[in-house]
C-alpha cells in the first residue's frame, strides 16, 4: 500500500467514525434519560428539569451533536455523570485492559492454530486431524461463560492451583486467558486447516517436494505462506470482536475491560461513557483493519499490485 | 540389564507433577492472611466516594462510619436515632435543631471536627451544581441552613419546619472541610472515621487502612480490601478460597454453604396497584388482586426460604409502621367472589392487565412475576408480565401516567433505613407524589399531619395513613419483607444486620 493509498485509507477511516458517532449519537438518546436513573426516586420535578438543563439534554439532537462533535475535536469527550471523571479517563483506564488480554488470546490461538491446522491437514482424515477437527470444533461451539465458571471450579475452588478471579500478576491471567482462547483457535484451526489442504494440492508443493525438500520446510515454507491469507482476515474479525470487550469473561472473572464498563454505561445510559467508549472501540477496530490490509501485500507480494 | 528408559506412562506422570509444580509457584498464598487484614467482595464498583453520595447504596458501604461518618445513626432495631458526631440535640423551635458536637474528634488530615465542618458539609449537600445523590432525597424540598453558636454546638434551621432533622442529619456524610471541594466531587474523601482511603484503583480495588487517632474504639480489622465481583457464585467461591473474607449479595441457589448468611435487609418488595385505571378503580378487584397470591409457596421457592411476609411497604421497625396490619390470607375462592361481584355490576375484569416488572430487581425477580401471574390467572385475572430493564421500568412508576395507560400492576421494592415513615408514605402515596397512583383527601391530610407532627402524634398519623393504604384503599399486593444473604468466612466474626445493605461497618468485625 502506497502513503497516498494508506492516507486515503485513514481519510475513510475518519469519515467512517464521525458518521458512526452521529448515529451512536441519536440511537442512545432515544433510549431514554439519564436523569431519572441518576436521581432518587423521590427527587422533585424541578430537580430532573435542572439536571436536565445541566446535561444539555433540553436541547435539539442537533444542538447537542454539534457541541458534542466541537468538544471532541478539542479531545474533550465530555464528563462521566456517574463517575464524575472525563469520560475519556474512564474509558482509556479500561481498554488497556481489554486490548492486553485480547492479544494475548488472540497470539497464542493464532501460533496454536496455525500448528495444529497445519499437522492436521499434512494428513487429512488422519487421526491427528479427526482429533484436532474435533476438538476445534467443540472449542468453538462451547460457551466461554461456561467454560470460565467450570474452569474457576475446578482450578481455584477444588484444587487451589489458581485464584478465582481479579487483575494482577500473571496467576490472575492463566483462567482469562485459557477461557477466551478457545473460540479463536477452534475457528482459526479450521480455517488454517481448509486453507493448508487446498495449498498442498498446488503444483509448487509438488515441485518442492520433487526438489528433496522436507516436509517441516514444506508445511510451514512453501504451503503456509499461502495459505495465511484466510487466516489472518478471519484472525482481523476475531481481534474487532476481542476489541469491543468480552463482557461475560470481564464479569466473572472481574476483569477490568471495556466490555463491563459499556454494559454498565448503557444500563446507567451514561452517555458521555458510551459515546467516548465506542469511539474508542471503533477507532482499534479501523486500526486492525488498515494493519490486516498492511499484512496483506507482505504476506503474499501478488496482492501488493490490486490494493 | 536394567532398563532406564522411563516409558511413555513415566514421561506422562513427569510432565504432570512439572506442570503442577509450575502452575503451584503461580498460586497466590491467599491463606496466609497478613495481620488484621480482610478482602470483602461486593457486587459492582462505587461509582464515588464523594461524601454527599451516600444516598447509593454502592458508594455508602465503603463509606459510611468506614471513611466518613455522620453526626448521628439509625438503631437497627428499633430505628431510633443514636449518636455519632453529634451526642445531643434539641429542638429550640419548629424550624430549629441546636446539635451539640462530640469534642476533640480529628479528620484523617488533622483538620479538627467542628461545627464550621458540619456546616460546609450540609451545605455541600445541597449544592445545585455537584448533584449529590442526597439532595432531593433524604433532605426533600426543604432547605437547610446553618448558625455556628461555638465550636462544637451548631443550629440546623430549615426553611419550613422540620420535626426529623436528626434523621435526616443520619445521611448527611461529613468530609473534611479542608480537602473535600465545593465546586466538584472527590475522588479521595477524607472524614472522621475509623479508616482512611489509602487507595481507589479504579477497576480493581479500594483500599482502607485503619486510622490512628480516631475517636472511638480501635478497630480489629487494620487493613480492608473492597474488590467485586459482578458473578455471585465468583463473589462466594473468593469466600470458599480464602481469598475473601466477606462476600455481599450471594444469589439464593448459590447460598448453599454454612457460611452463608441470611439478614432482613429492610427492603420490602411488593406490587403498586394503579388504581387510576379499570378494573383496579373497584376496591373489590385491589382485594381479589392480594387474595389470590398464595405468598407461602413462594416463600423457598423464588424468594429466599427466610423471607418473612410483609404487611406494608416499609418495616415494622420503622416508626411509623403499623403493627396491626397482618399479611393477606390466601383465599382464592373469596378472591373469584369477588371478581365475580365486580363483573356483575359491570366493571371490566377480563381487561388485560400489564404486570411491569424490573428485570434484575432482585434475584429471580422474572421467576417470582411468572408466579403472580400464574396465581392472578388462576382466579380469573388476564395478566401477562412484561419484564423490563431500569429506564423504561422508571417511566412507568414516575409520573406523568399517561391517560391512555393500560390497566397495569407495577413490582416495586422500597427501602427505609433513616427510621421514620416520611422518607417512604409520601413519593408513593400523596395525591402529589411522584409515584402515586392515589387522589385521597383523607389520606393526603394524615401524611401532612404526620409529617408536621412530632413524637406519638407522628406515628399515630403516620400508622392511621398506612392501614388507610392497605386496608381502606388497597393501593399495594405486599409482598415480602426481603432478605439478603452473605457469605462469611469463618475467620471473622461478624453479624450483618438491617443496615448491612446501606453500610458494612468494618469495626464490628472481629477475628477468631
Amino acid at each position: 500500500m502506497s502513503l497516498n493509498q494508506l492516507l486515503q485509507r485513514v481519510l475513510q477511516s475518519v469519515l467512517t467514525l464521525i458518521g458512526l458517532m452521529l448515529v451512536v449519537f441519536v440511537l442512545i438518546r432515544l433510549t431514554g434519560s439519564p436523569v431519572n436513573l441518576f436521581l432518587p426516586l423521590d427527587a422533585s420535578d424541578e430537580m430532573r428539569e435542572a439536571l436536565t438543563a445541566q446535561l444539555g439534554l433540553d436541547q435539539p439532537l442537533g444542538v447537542q451533536f454539534g457541541r458534542w462533535f466541537a468538544d471532541a475535536a478539542r479531545l474533550d469527550l465530555g464528563a462521566s455523570l456517574w463517575h464524575s471523571r472525563p469520560a475519556a479517563e474512564v474509558v482509556l483506564e479500561a481498554l488497556p485492559h481489554t486490548l492486553a488480554l485480547g492479544a494475548i488470546v488472540l497470539t497464542l490461538a493464532t501460533l496454536g492454530a496455525v500448528v495444529v491446522g497445519a499437522l492436521a491437514a499434512f494428513r487429512p482424515h488422519g487421526l491427528f486431524d479427526r482429533l484436532a477437527s474435533a476438538g476445534s470444533l467443540m472449542g468453538a461451539s462451547v460457551p466461554d461463560f461456561w467454560i470460565a465458571l467450570m474452569a474457576v471450579l475446578l482450578f481455584a475452588v477444588s484444587l487451589h492451583w489458581l485464584p478465582t478471579s481479579g487483575y494482577g500478576g500473571a496467576q490472575y491471567w492463566v483462567l482469562p486467558v485459557a477461557t477466551l482462547v478457545f473460540r479463536p483457535f477452534g475457528v482459526l484451526v479450521q480455517i488454517v486447516r481448509g486453507s493448508m489442504i487446498a495449498a498442498f494440492t498446488a503444483p509448487y508443493i509438488r515441485t518442492a517436494r520433487a526438489k528433496g525438500a522436507q516436509n517441516r520446510r514444506v508445511i510451514f515454507v512453501h504451503a503456509l505462506r499461502n495459505a495465511l491469507l484466510p487466516m489472518v482476515t478471519v484472525a482481523g474479525d476475531l481481534a474487532a470482536q476481542l476489541a469491543g470487550g468480552v463482557t461475560v469473561i470481564e464479569t466473572v472473572f472481574g476483569w477490568p475491560g471495556i466490555g463491563k464498563l459499556m454494559i454498565d454505561a448503557i444500563l446507567q445510559r451514561d452517555f458521555a461513557v458510551l459515546q467516548a467508549g465506542i469511539l474508542a472501540v471503533a477507532a482499534v477496530i479501523v486500526l486492525i483493519n488498515i494493519v490486516i490490509d498492511l499484512l496483506y501485500p507482505l504476506i503474499d507480494p501478488r496482492v501488493r499490485g490490486q490494493t | 540389564m536394567k532398563d532406564h528408559r522411563i516409558g511413555r506412562l513415566g514421561v506422562l506422570q513427569r510432565g504432570l507433577t512439572t506442570a503442577s509444580l509450575a502452575l503451584g509457584l503461580l498460586v497466590m498464598t491467599s491463606g496466609a492472611q497478613a495481620q488484621g487484614a480482610l478482602k470483602v467482595v461486593l457486587p459492582e464498583e462505587p461509582a464515588s466516594l464523594d461524601p454527599c453520595d451516600t444516598n447509593h447504596s454502592a458508594n455508602s458501604r465503603v463509606l459510611r462510619n468506614n471513611v466518613t461518618e455522620t453526626l448521628v445513626n439509625i438503631g437497627t432495631t428499633d430505628g431510633n436515632v443514636v449518636p455519632n458526631l453529634a451526642s445531643s440535640w434539641s429542638q429550640t423551635a419548629p424550624n430549629s435543631w441546636r446539635f451539640k458536637l462530640r469534642s476533640g474528634v480529628k479528620f484523617h488530615d488533622g483538620t479538627p471536627f467542628n461545627a464550621a465542618a458540619v456546616a460546609t458539609a450540609l451545605q455541600r449537600a445541597q449544592s445545585e451544581t455537584l448533584n449529590c445523590a442526597i439532595r432531593g432525597s433524604k433532605l426533600g424540598t426543604n432547605a437547610y441552613t446553618t448558625k455556628i453558636v461555638d465550636d462544637l454546638t451548631l443550629d440546623i434551621v430549615s426553611r419550613d419546619a422540620d420535626p426529623i432533622v436528626p434523621y435526616r442529619m443520619a445521611v448527611v456524610d461529613i468530609g473534611s472541610p479542608a480537602a473535600t471541594p465545593g465546586d466538584k466531587k472527590t475522588l479521595t474523601p477524607v472524614g472522621t472515621g475509623p479508616y482512611k482511603l489509602e487507595r481507589w484503583t479504579k477497576g480493581r480495588e479500594i483500599v482502607l487502612a485503619a486510622a490512628d487517632g480516631y475517636w472511638g474504639d480501635k478497630p480489629a480489622v487494620r487493613r480492608a480490601e473492597f474488590v467485586w465481583r459482578g458473578e455471585s457464585a465468583i463473589r462466594g467461591a473468593m469466600v470458599d478460597t480464602g481469598e475473601a473474607q466477606l462476600a455481599f449479595g450471594i444469589a439464593p441457589q448459590d447460598a448453599t454453604t454454612l457460611n452463608d448468611k441470611a439478614y432482613l435487609n429492610a427492603e420490602v418488595t411488593f406490587i403498586r396497584i394503579d388504581t387510576g385505571v379499570a378494573p383496579f378503580t373497584d376496591l373489590r378487584v385491589r382485594r381479589a388482586a392480594n387474595l389470590a397470591i398464595d405468598r407461602d409457596s413462594l416463600i423457598g421457592s423464588v424468594f429466599n426460604k427466610n423471607a418473612t411476609k410483609a404487611t406494608q411497604i416499609i418495616l415494622p421497625s420503622v416508626n411509623g409502621a403499623s403493627q396491626a396490619l397482618t399479611p393477606w390470607a390466601f383465599d382464592p375462592q373469596q378472591a373469584r367472589a369477588l371478581l365475580a361481584a365486580a363483573k356483575r355490576d359491570g366493571v371490566p375484569v377480563e381487561s388485560e392487565i400489564v404486570l411491569y416488572g424490573r428485570l434484575g430487581l432482585y434475584p429471580n425477580a422474572t421467576e417470582s412475576m411468572e408466579a403472580v401471574q400464574a396465581m392472578l390467572a388462576a382466579v380469573g385475572f388476564n395478566v401477562r408480565v412484561e419484564m423490563m430493564e431500569t429506564s423504561a421500568w422508571l417511566k412507568k412508576l414516575l409520573k406523568p401516567f399517561s391517560p391512555q395507560r393500560q390497566a397495569n400492576l407495577l413490582l416495586s421494592q422500597h427501602d427505609n433505613t433513616q427510621g421514620d415513615a416520611v422518607f417512604s408514605i409520601g413519593p408513593k402515596f400523596a395525591s402529589t407524589g411522584n409515584q402515586s397512583t392515589l387522589t385521597d383527601p383523607a389520606l393526603d391530610a394524615l401524611i401532612e399531619l404526620g409529617t408536621r407532627s412530632t413524637g406519638t402524634a407522628r406515628r399515630d398519623a403516620f400508622r392511621q395513613a398506612f392501614e388507610h393504604i392497605e386496608k381502606t384503599v388497597v393501593a399495594t399486593i405486599p409482598l415480602f419483607n426481603m432478605v439478603g444473604t452473605m457469605r462469611v468466612s469463618p475467620k471473622i466474626g461478624f453479624v450483618p444486620d438491617v443496615n448491612t445493605n446501606n453500610e458494612i461497618k468494618l469495626r464490628s468485625i472481629t477475628f477468631r
